[in-house]
């Protein structure tokens, strides 16, 4: 038996025998996928947080991929920060982050990324009021650290991408 | 994509530097990242920065945003060109006591298929391995004293580079007391990455029955001891004395300077005991080691290349020359089973420092393992847990003194005893001392000084540089004392610290002349000024109708940057296309350093780097300098003498970068412009006379009164056809100021704030100096100022505090900066918000117990030490009646900067800790000088 998932569009297979190693490492060893970060490696810091949709339609959610085996990953589809960008052309999160100097030592960036590409994407689907805005990213973003920053310029860039959301971007919608 | 590496790109023996060692020399050298990077460049500038002198974001942003292999940990084995694919993987065990002696390891807890390939105990290190000749240097002011102290000792194991009774042994032998909690008592190797991490797993957090100890014997070692040098600053009025006082500075009698400066300790008490109308409030500070925590756990590789006699070692450092001159001397010993004539840095990002990576431990641990993989590559990757464990701390710290001040005002003396824990290994603990010694003088003068500080040996974890290096420890002491009588007297605050500060024609509590303009009275009127402060007591009100208890807050900083003497290096390089890599000794922490050192050039050559170089440690030797050690025979260590300097570089600290190596940078680009690029627009445009001043650039040409204007890209051109240098690498010295000297080149003689400069040819050979004539060395005595630069800073906290949980809620922030002439002001603001939030944590949630209660047990995680997140520090960028801000006002440039940017990596973090103290004495009555100031404490202070 075999535990069956995409990474980045790419279909893996893995013996069952490996349910119990990690995400991260699989993404590491494996994979050689190494923009994933291991910083605490018990899913309290998010730098390892990558996107992780059931289907391929589905909603993707975040997921700390440093204690997540692999066991519970059966017919994922996985994105990694390695999939955002198209060669030169980064993704609008990452071009918010570099354009407002959002991450310094830039570890947990990757992780950042990811949240906040979850978070708006979420947005696009389900406006929600300006006025919960704020509250909505800190519960996207309120748990990841950064410790060379202090969040203020993560929250800019990714509050600046939200209010360019269509709806968003006059108010409410609902 | 930027191309930004932290690599050298000169070929050949102008990479190298070399070690000397009982056997002959070492090779070190340092190489680029194994990836193909390639500079994108468009007409108008590199993509980073395409406006001279503008940064549009990071230069190393892109890889870092894409999760790009940049980090030590991204690597393994597979990643390197020419290394094996074989990857062994090490780990340490850690000692659990300092009471008992180890006796060895016992494995047989472990299942067979996970044990490991290997078991190396301390008794199987070579002399050069167990105890390393390390590179300790730091400060002139503290080595001075090290060397004079080691020259003067008949103990032949009292060398300044390895004191014995304090540099302990790598990993404990079997039958000896461990020196300190976490000191490695075994090296395990494992073949493969599973049965690795799988062992890893079995033993995580059951160190105890893997090690075998003995019974009790008692504490190791029974009384501190204290990592030498103390540092005593003593100062006093002494009409005897040329400048009028008695200081560390002004010492006529320098070698009787502890006898004399304990007579003037004495009249300072004889002086005090006839003032019975002054205020003395008596304090007592201390708080808590803190962790780093920067977000990559330390990791690493390494091969011995047995064929080449090669050390390959792959790191993210802070000190990429210390390291690597480590190493080497771990195997430069006669006795050393490995033969090595070259050790081969690949010098990755560190994924955050702080300090925390400044000659850490970390790169001895793992050139331990070369020597016992049978030539196959080793990873030691610290999880967080062993990170919490063993990685460098910042010094926990008791401060006990007391503050003098006048009727009328006037801070009459300071009386203060610091004492930091150094834990296990010395590492820059005095260095640390002596630097909190001079700020504890805070932003004032103060006539009256008697400063001791010292740090000690203990089983706790070892401390190390960490951001704000004795800064926040003694500002914190000085401003809550300064801010306690201020309380007490009914005295407002402000006005208190207006009364009494530093200004350009006094001196420190060193005794040290203030050099630098620092506009304290404009910054704090500027606070006072802003409504946060202004309009506190109303704030105030307002919060308490609604319930709530509110305080308000104020702390300076004068945070010194740099040491009492420094040395940069720098090189740039011009392609045919006009397009600049720079080159320098520094590596980004992620501070901006490489973005920074990319645009300060944009100005004066007429386009910023597109590719931008850190941890060219070997760029020193290029210049052709030499240091005392390595002059010829009858050649004198004089600023006379045009060969020598007195320091080549050092560790890369964040606050070096906006005085320090941006000069440096600046400087080889005036030499590269007047060497290179103004004869060739003299010859185009047939003015043999022109002068730089003459001449500007404007959209990438360089223009002059009446002449059709040069493209950047066809002076190039020309430059080259020329036979004009391609490249300048120059080396700075300041020591209180620049040394400065004549230079006589092709294109003629060029006064330059440098001591050493060489040029690249055209055709690529190794770099050709040109010796300096007519030095102007630093000032006599310099060297005991201590420092001569400083960041000034003001903070407001505005916060509210929950009476019945004792939770603190920051809710504005204001800081009031002078970082001088500001290069990137964006990097500048993150330096200020990431300054306040690790601020914040050490202040109201870090909070770390020494001994086997604190994480030396191996247990302790982000679950456990908790750091500021999102929630923790306001947002808002701009102060607004009812919201959370931390808003910073940076001071606008004078002619008094002369255009010289300052190091401001910790300048506003260092004084928002006694900001939220004083904030909540003005909320609660409350003083608390305990950090952390836990809810616990809060509520503790509230039932007292």
């Amino acid at each position: 038996m075999t535990i069956s998932f995409t990474v980045n569009g790419i279909p893996h297979d893995v013996p069952d025998g490996r349910g119990t190693d990690t995400l991260l490492d699989f993404l590491h060893d494996d994979l050689n996928l190494t923009g994933t970060k291991l910083c605490c490696g018990i899913g309290v810091c998010r730098a390892c947080t990558v996107a992780v949709s059931k289907g391929p339609t589905d909603a993707p959610a975040p997921v700390i991929s440093c204690s997540t085996p692999l066991r519970l990953l059966g017919n994922s589809h996985i994105r990694t920060v390695e999939s955002l960008a198209e060669g030169d052309r980064l993704s609008p999160v990452q071009q918010a982050f570099l354009d407002h100097f959002s991450f310094q030592c830039g570890y947990c960036a990757p992780g950042f990324v990811m949240a906040a590409t979850i978070f708006l994407e979420g947005l696009a689907k389900n406006p929600i009021d300006r006025a919960d805005l704020d509250a909505a990213i800190e519960g996207a973003l309120g748990e990841h650290i950064c410790r060379c920053t202090g969040y203020v310029r993560y929250y800019e860039a990714v509050r600046h991408l939200a209010l360019q959301l269509v709806g968003l971007k006059w108010g409410s919608v609902r | 994509m930027n191309d930004v590496g932290p690599q050298l790109v000169r070929s050949g023996l102008t990479r190298r530097s070399f070690l000397k060692t009982a056997t002959g020399a070492i090779a070190l050298t340092v190489t680029g990242l194994p990836r193909t990077a390639q500079a994108q460049s468009s007409v108008s500038g590199p993509g980073y920065a395409p406006i001279p002198g503008v940064a549009r974001e990071r230069i190393d942003g892109f890889d870092k945003v894409t999760g790009a292999k940049i980090y030590a940990r991204d690597y393994n084995a597979r990643d390197m060109d020419g290394w094996p694919g074989t990857q062994w993987y090490a780990m340490f065990l850690r000692a659990l006591t300092t009471d008992r002696v180890f006796k060895g390891v016992d494995l047989s807890a472990l299942p067979p298929d996970l044990q490991p390939r290997k078991v190396i105990l301390g008794d199987q290190l070579a002399d050069g391995q167990r105890s390393p000749n390390l590179s300790l240097g730091r400060d002139c002011l503290v080595d001075g004293q090290l060397k004079a102290a080691a020259a003067a000792s008949d103990d032949d194991d009292h060398d300044f580079d390895r004191p014995g009774a304090v540099v302990f042994d790598l990993v404990v032998r079997p039958g000896n007391q461990p020196d300190f909690l976490g000191q490695a008592t075994a090296l395990l190797l494992f073949d493969n990455a599973r049965t690795y991490r799988a062992a890893r797993t079995h033993m995580q957090f059951d160190d105890a029955a893997y090690q075998v100890y003995g019974p009790d014997v008692g504490p190791n070692p029974d009384e501190p001891r204290l990592f030498t040098p103390e540092t005593l600053y003593v100062r006093a009025p002494d009409d005897s004395i040329a400048q009028g006082y008695f200081s560390y500075y002004t010492a006529p009698d320098f070698d009787n300077y502890k006898q004399d400066a304990a007579k003037q300790a004495e009249g300072i008490e004889d002086y005090l005991k006839a003032h019975p109308e002054f205020i003395s409030h008596d304090f007592r500070c201390d708080m808590r080691a803190m962790d780093p925590m920067f977000m990559e756990p330390e990791s690493g590789l390494i091969w011995y290349e047995r064929d080449s006699k090669t050390m390959r070692v792959l790191l993210g450092t802070q000190s990429p020359d210390g390291d690597v001159a480590d190493i080497a001397s771990m195997y430069a010993e006669k006795g050393s089973r490995l033969d090595v004539e070259e050790v081969v840095l690949t010098s990755c990002f560190p994924g955050g420092g702080f300090g925390g990576r400044d000659s850490s431990p970390f790169s001895l641990m793992l050139a331990l393992c070369a020597d016992f993989a049978d030539g196959n590559p080793v990873k030691l990757e610290y999880d967080r847990f062993e990170q919490f464990r063993v990685g460098l701390k910042r010094h926990a710290c008791d401060l006990n003194g007391s503050l003098v001040v006048s009727p009328d005002r006037q801070i009459e003396a300071i009386k203060m005893d610091l004492t930091f824990d150094g834990g296990g290994r010395r590492n820059l603990s005095p260095y640390v001392a002596s630097l909190s010694a001079l700020c504890a003088g805070g932003s004032y003068v103060i006539p009256r000084v008697n400063i001791h500080a010292k740090a000690i040996h203990s089983e706790n974890i070892s401390g190390g540089s960490q951001r704000g290096f004795g800064g926040p420890q003694a500002f914190f002491a000085t401003e809550t004392a300064l801010d306690e009588i201020a309380a007490q007297q009914g005295w407002d605050p402000l006005d208190l610290r207006m009364s009494n500060l530093l200004t350009r024609t006094d001196s420190t509590v060193v005794g040290g002349p203030v050099k630098q303009e620092l506009r304290l009275a404009e910054m704090l009127q500027r606070t006072a000024e802003h409504p946060l402060w202004s309009d506190r007591v109303a704030i105030k009100d307002g919060y308490a109708q609604r319930g709530q208890t509110y305080g308000t807050g104020l702390a300076m900083s004068l945070q010194a940057y740099g040491t009492s003497s420094d040395g940069m290096v720098a090189a740039i390089l011009m392609d045919d296309e006009g397009g600049f890599t720079v080159q320098s000794d520094a590596v980004d922490m992620g501070n901006g350093s490489a973005t920074t050192l990319g645009v300060v050039i944009g100005n004066i050559l007429g386009a910023n780097a597109h590719t931008v170089e850190m941890g060219g440690y070997t760029l020193f030797a290029q210049t052709g300098l030499k240091l005392k050690d390595d002059l010829s025979c009858g050649e004198k260590p004089t600023w006379s003498n045009p060969h020598w300097t007195a320091k080549s570089v050092g560790s890369s600290s964040a606050c070096l970068t906006g005085l320090h190596q941006v000069h440096v940078v600046q400087q080889c680009a005036l030499a590269l412009f007047a060497e290179t690029i103004l004869p060739a627009a003299r010859l185009l445009w047939g003015l043999p006379d022109l002068q730089p001043d003459q001449t500007a650039w404007d959209d990438g040409h360089l223009v002059t009164d009446g002449m059709e204007p040069l493209p950047l890209r066809v002076l190039a051109s020309f430059a080259r056809d020329e036979g004009f240098p391609s490249g300048a690498v120059a080396h700075a010295y300041i020591q209180a100021r620049w040394v400065s000297a004549k230079f006589e080149t092709r294109s003629g003689t060029h006064r330059l704030e440098l001591d050493g400069l060489a040029f690249y040819p055209a055709d690529g050979g190794a770099a050709q100096p040109v010796w300096r004539s007519g030095t102007i060395p630093p000032p006599a005595n310099a060297w005991r100022e201590a420092r001569y630069a400083w960041a000034p800073c003001v903070n407001v906290v505005g916060l509210t505090v929950d009476r019945g949980t004792g939770v603190v809620r920051i809710e504005n922030v204001l800081s009031v900066l002078n970082a001088g002439r500001i290069h990137v002001p964006q990097l500048v603001s993150g330096q200020s918000q990431g300054g306040v939030a690790m601020a914040l944590g050490y202040t109201l949630f870090e909070d770390m117990p020494p001994g086997m209660a604190g994480p030396a047990d191996g247990t302790w995680n982000l679950n456990r030490y908790h750091v500021p997140r999102y929630r923790d520090v306001p947002l808002a960028r701009r102060y607004a009646p009812g919201g959370r801000s931390q808003e910073l006002i940076v001071m606008p440039e004078t002619p008094g900067d002369d255009g010289q940017g300052r190091g401001i990596a910790e300048a506003v973090m260092c004084s928002i800790a006694p900001a939220v103290s004083n904030a909540l004495r003005d909320a609660l009555g409350v003083r608390y000088t305990s950090l952390p100031i836990t809810p616990e404490k809060i509520l503790k202070g509230l039932r007292a």
